[in-house]
């Protein structure tokens, strides 16, 4: 056979292909899904969850269920909103877990490990800010606008995942919102 | 925090709308365009305001997405040993043979990983999803295989298809009874080449100086 081609790598490949790829059963083409997305899933997660302490857990169920319905997925183009839809159900099923040991106006003030010193203001950079002035939301504010923001979802589809009514997250991400609008004021 | 500068201050009236009625506003493209909006500079002061919002949201846990693979991927083995166990088999696609000897067959899912392995001896192409087309588990019944791919960009996609169908072909017919009627390679994306492995740089996401409070 002639070889005068390059051999394209994996790596490479565009999301589509792996998928399909994955879809048939081809395990080192579902590695390179997972180090292409995993790390974000996982900041993702993180950030829904409100501390890192399920996040190993949470990502692992959610890649297990993907490698399962991959076979059926239809548009793998969408490869990556798909891969956010599991986690954020995931991590939706810790949090009402916790909620039936924990009371709710505990979870409202907490803050994730290691996140309380920084403020926007002393951040070094436009995204640092932002990520500092994400912790310090209340945890469902912060849940509510990742939801929004990063896994596009709709008003009533964050209704439905939380269990609230659409006014409910209308009030929650009007307040996450102004609160975030403020704190990054100071770097316009 | 500066508390006193201009938004801070009007956030809550913004010309008689809120910073909720903007963010539709924005959702909605701008659409149908709302004059007392437009026109009013507290209104695009705080629209681009939830805009930028926006952008920083992404890069943000991009940023944090980077941190994240900094810190290690001993997850990814964990996942990979947990599915790993998890074989897609699909049909069973028999040898003929003496039958007294008892079944000889072989499973979809190997004869799709031959298909990929003989694909990807081709350069300029990645397979990716591949369809065994007709009755495998009929002996001698012809079959065709569909197979998805990407090209390199650049590549000579014809010779690569070329090349990749003859190699399909070729492994099918040496470790497979399946009679192929035809492969056929359907390229759905044009990647580009990927520059030689470098130094990972960090994402350029630091605030131009006249950003700083």
């Amino acid at each position: 056979m002639i070889d005068l081609l390059p051999r394209t790598s994996l790596a490479n490949a565009d999301d589509r292909t792996l998928a399909g790829r994955a879809a048939d059963g081809d395990l080192r083409a579902f590695e390179v899904i997972l180090r292409r997305h995993g790390p974000l899933m996982r900041a993702y997660a993180t950030r829904v969850l409100g501390s890192n302490d399920e996040t190993d857990d949470v990502v692992q169920e959610a890649f297990i269920v993907a490698w399962r319905q991959l076979p059926n997925l239809e548009n793998t183009v969408a490869l990556k909103s798909w891969l956010l839809r599991i986690v954020t159900n995931k991590s939706i099923d810790r949090v009402r877990a916790r909620r039936h040991h924990a009371d709710i106006d505990e979870l409202e003030f907490e803050r994730p490990d290691g996140e309380t010193a920084a403020t926007a203001m002393e951040a070094t950079s436009l995204d640092e800010a932002l990520s500092a002035a994400l912790s310090t939301l209340p945890e469902d504010q912060r849940r509510c606008w990742m939801l929004r923001e990063i896994a596009g979802y709709s008003y009533d589809d964050i209704a439905e995942q939380l269990g609230l009514p659409h006014s409910t997250i209308r009030g929650i991400l009007a307040r996450a919102r102004k609160s975030l609008v403020i704190q990054m004021e100071g770097w316009r | 925090m500066s508390g006193d500068t201009p938004l801070a201050q009007s956030v809550d009236d913004l010309d008689g709308h809120t910073l909720e009625e903007l963010s539709d506003y924005l959702d909605r493209d701008r659409t149908p365009a709302d004059g007392s909006i437009d026109h009013s500079p507290g209104c695009q002061l705080a629209l681009a305001s939830l805009e930028r919002l926006r952008r920083l949201t992404g890069l943000a846990l991009e940023r944090e997405a980077a941190n994240e693979a900094e810190r290690g991927d001993d997850w990814i083995p964990r996942i990979l040993g947990y599915i790993g166990l998890e074989v897609r088999a699909g049909r069973s696609i028999p040898f003929a043979h003496d039958e007294t000897i008892g079944s000889l067959a072989i499973t979809e899912g190997a004869v799709r990983g031959l298909i990929r392995d003989a694909g990807d001896t081709v350069g300029g192409i990645v397979i990716g999803r591949v369809r065994l087309q007709g009755d495998v588990t009929v002996p001698g019944e012809s079959i065709t295989v569909d197979v998805e791919a990407s090209a390199l960009w650049g590549a000579p996609i014809r010779v690569a298809i070329d090349e990749v169908r003859a190699a399909i072909y070729e492994r099918l017919t040496t470790h497979t009874e399946l009679v192929v009627a035809g492969v056929d390679v359907a390229v759905h994306d044009i990647s580009e080449p990927q520059p030689p492995a470098s130094p990972a740089s960090p994402p350029d996401t630091t605030a131009d100086p006249a950003d700083r409070p």
